[in-house]
């Protein structure tokens, strides 16, 4: 990474830059060198240009319809989103924050990151975290295996110290026995054929139950995930019946995967038998999606709010270099003033009293230049507020200023549909 | 600053406590919260748990009187161990939910014991046996209470699994196992507690020879509680019966240790009204005692904590 981002922090028209890489997700941050009057599409070209760069060589051309490029405050907005997990595929995903972040912590590192960059991106992680605290995006399972293990956190509390039965292996159900595994259950496979079955036991680091052992395994076992290509049912109401009765009531907790089902639907009736299967998952993972979208329209709008007070920072940028002028101004000619009485008049004055004198000086600045600075930062980002520096600067004769806002981004990037 | 001011100081912020915990409770439940507020609902019911006991303490010095020998006092003292059962319990499970029941009754039982004029417990026991029979009772009927909200949440969750009705509440409630073992734990504990009451009871029946047609209920129905309480306990050991039947056993259990308080409150007076409760048991200025049927009597002193109280004790058992 230092040498990607070294790459992009060589150009000419690039001063900060940070780069975001997930697993379908290449984005380029970029400000313009401080100080220098560079047109922000330059900078968004130039970092074209630079991925084009890093392509195989030969296929710029067909790299380049695959990019993307925003410019100023559209750039911050889509940092901003991008954070928020409202560009993912899954929206609402939470590895993206953690991303971002590290991305950040990476440009540090190169030391490709200013004050600029620093700016957008802790406003962005903030914006982030509003809205993961300020509406529901993140909650809810997104996947069949996730939505399982919740519900049998839900059934058990913790998982640690509970047993669980993988029947068959099937896919999905690998996904749930996986997440069941590392949830803290101690996993048993049990399959028809005893090859596979030790395979699977070793990937997943579980043991092994006969096939034929099946009605005395869910005896011993908390959590049944049954994925098998059986043509009828596998766990009957008998079998799962004398299990209930020798398990003395305690808790089971059936996820049926398979197509056509394993189990029979039936033994959802006995009492402290929990039976899911792929159709019921499937439906909470619709309602997860649902929900979501609702959210998203809750933190799209938290994004504007974000959006628009960051404007508002950005705006008040252009009146600074006048009021900093000012201050300066106003603070040399009273300190000048003082001085000139500590070797007259004050000259018998001790050092305390000196400093003391010294801070009332910056009080009385601060004081004296509270309203107008205030105007000018409430007049800042319309034309009368640059009228008022133009005044205040003819006024008190400062020098004129460059006025020139690291605070607008330009950003590029790859994004493939399907992730974060 | 007095005692009583303390007391009443502690009265307040009780029920502030209380107050707060509830609404906090409740918003959880319905819309749900941050965790960082989600966190604050048990530390309320403390703050809560902390001024109750400090009133019951400072207001039963200032009326010189045990809290045992009082119904009001003694019904507060009950929704006081509730709370601290709840409190010690969920340290051991995540039940904080529970909080949502535990919140509102402590709230209801700390402004009505101060509000209502239930009378005195008799004032002829000896005042170790009479200590005794109402703590045991008291605390075993906060740890039923405590078992009877854990089973009512557990037939909640359950019936929402067996629906498959997913999200919103059920996310915000405990998990059904957990509930299964809290509901449990609270039986075990509270079932000696209610034997003792029950020996010590008839006890105190027989001595005072009893024979009350209301007596006679309360001690039937407090059989009754000790039959189910022991065989929900007993089919749960020898048969298997957990979650839902234990649950519905246990709701069906408090019920009859609802009716047992239900018909001691009810009580007709046997006698003159002893009002050494509510009157005295509180903190306020000194006044004339009265009986309940509003004529003035002459105060005595009311055994075994020599607390000024009118003549004539009340049947309370």
């Amino acid at each position: 990474m230092p040498a990607v981002l070294g790459a992009f922090a060589g150009r000419p028209s690039v001063g900060e830059v940070m780069c975001v890489s997930t697993c379908n997700r290449v984005e380029v941050v970029a400000t313009p060198p401080p100080g220098a009057q560079v047109d922000l599409d330059r900078v968004a070209e130039e970092i074209v240009a630079a991925l084009e760069g890093f392509a195989t060589p030969g296929s710029g051309p067909v790299l380049r319809p695959h990019l993307y490029r925003k410019v100023g405050k559209d750039a911050v907005q889509h940092l901003f989103r991008v954070a928020s997990s409202l560009d993912s595929l899954v929206v609402g995903e939470p590895q993206i924050l953690g991303q971002v972040k590290q991305a950040f912590e990476a440009a540090q590192a190169a030391g490709t990151v200013g004050p600029g960059l620093q700016r957008i991106v802790g406003r962005a992680l903030q914006t982030a975290k509003r809205v993961r605290s300020e509406t529901s995006i993140g909650e809810g399972q997104v996947s069949i295996a996730s939505v399982a293990v919740d519900l049998a956190r839900q059934i058990f509390g913790e998982l640690k110290g509970h047993r669980a039965l993988l029947v068959g292996a099937g896919e999905m159900a690998l996904g749930a026995a996986q997440l069941v595994v590392r949830a803290g259950a101690r996993l048993d496979v049990i399959n028809r054929s005893p090859e596979r079955a030790q395979a699977l036991a070793r990937e997943l680091g579980a043991g092994v139950r006969a096939w034929d052992e099946l009605p005395s395994a869910i005896v011993d076992t908390d959590v049944v995930i049954s994925s098998t290509s059986a043509p009828g049912f596998v766990l009957t109401h008998d079998i799962v019946s004398r299990a209930v009765k020798l398990r003395k009531g305690r808790t089971l907790f059936f996820i049926d995967i398979a197509v056509p089902r394993d189990i029979e639907p039936s033994v959802e009736a006995l009492n402290n038998v929990f039976l899911y299967d792929v159709d019921d998952l499937e439906g909470v993972v619709r309602e997860t999606f649902r929900e979501r979208e609702g959210e998203a329209k809750r933190a799209e709008q938290l994004v504007a709010e974000e959006m628009s007070s960051f404007d508002a920072w950005v705006d008040t940028q252009s009146v600074v270099p006048t009021v900093v002028a000012l201050r300066a101004k106003a603070r040399a000619t009273l300190m000048a003033e003082l001085e000139r009485s500590f070797a007259g008049k004050l000259k018998h004055l001790g050092q305390p009293e000196r400093a003391a004198l010294e801070v009332m000086v910056d009080a009385a600045v601060n004081k004296l230049l509270h309203a107008p600075v205030a105007r000018l930062k409430r007049a800042a980002g319309d034309p009368r507020g640059e009228q008022m520096a133009q005044i205040v600067r003819e006024l008190f004769e400062l020098p004129d200023v460059t006025v020139v806002s690291d605070a607008s981004g330009a950003a590029g990037g790859a994004r493939e549909r399907g992730g974060p | 600053m007095t005692a009583s001011a303390v007391a009443w100081a502690g009265f307040w912020a009780g029920a502030a406590g209380y107050l707060a915990a509830t609404v906090l409770f409740f918003w959880q439940i319905s819309r749900g919260l941050p965790p960082r507020l989600v966190r604050l609902g048990p530390v309320f019911i403390g703050a809560g748990a902390l001024s109750h006991a400090v009133f019951i303490t400072l207001a039963s010095l200032v009326a010189n009187i045990c809290p045992v020998r009082s119904v009001n006092f003694a019904l507060s003292v009950g929704a006081l161990a509730t709370a601290f059962g709840y409190l010690v319990a969920r340290l051991r499970w995540r039940i904080d939910a529970i909080g949502a029941f535990v919140a509102p009754i402590g709230l209801t039982f700390l402004i009505a014991s101060r509000l209502a004029n239930l009378g005195a417990v008799d004032a002829e026991l000896p005042p170790f046996f009479l200590a005794l029979h109402v703590g045991v009772n008291l605390i075993g009927d906060a740890l039923f209470l405590l078992a009877c909200t854990t089973a009512v949440l557990y037939l909640v969750v359950e019936k929402r699994l067996k629906e498959k009705k997913l999200g919103g509440v059920l996310g915000r409630l405990p998990s059904l196992d957990v509930l299964d073992q809290a509901e449990h734990r609270f039986l075990l504990f509270g079932f000696p507690l209610l034997t003792l009451g029950i020996i010590t009871g008839t006890a105190w029946a027989y001595r005072l020879e009893a024979g009350h047609a209301g007596e006679v209920l309360r001690a039937a129905f407090a059989y009754l509680t000790w039959a189910v309480f022991a065989g929900v306990l007993l089919l749960r050991a020898a048969a298997g019966w957990r979650g839902r039947r234990a649950a519905l056993g246990t709701i069906t259990g408090f019920f009859f240790a609802v009716l047992v308080l239900v018909v001691y409150l009810v009580r007709p007076p046997a006698g003159p009204v002893l009002s050494c409760s509510s009157s005295l048991a509180f903190p306020t200025a000194p006044r004339p005692s009265r009986c309940a049927s509003g004529s003035p009597s002459r105060p005595t002193r009311c055994p075994p904590c020599s607390a000024p109280s009118p003549a004539g004790p009340r049947s309370a058992r």
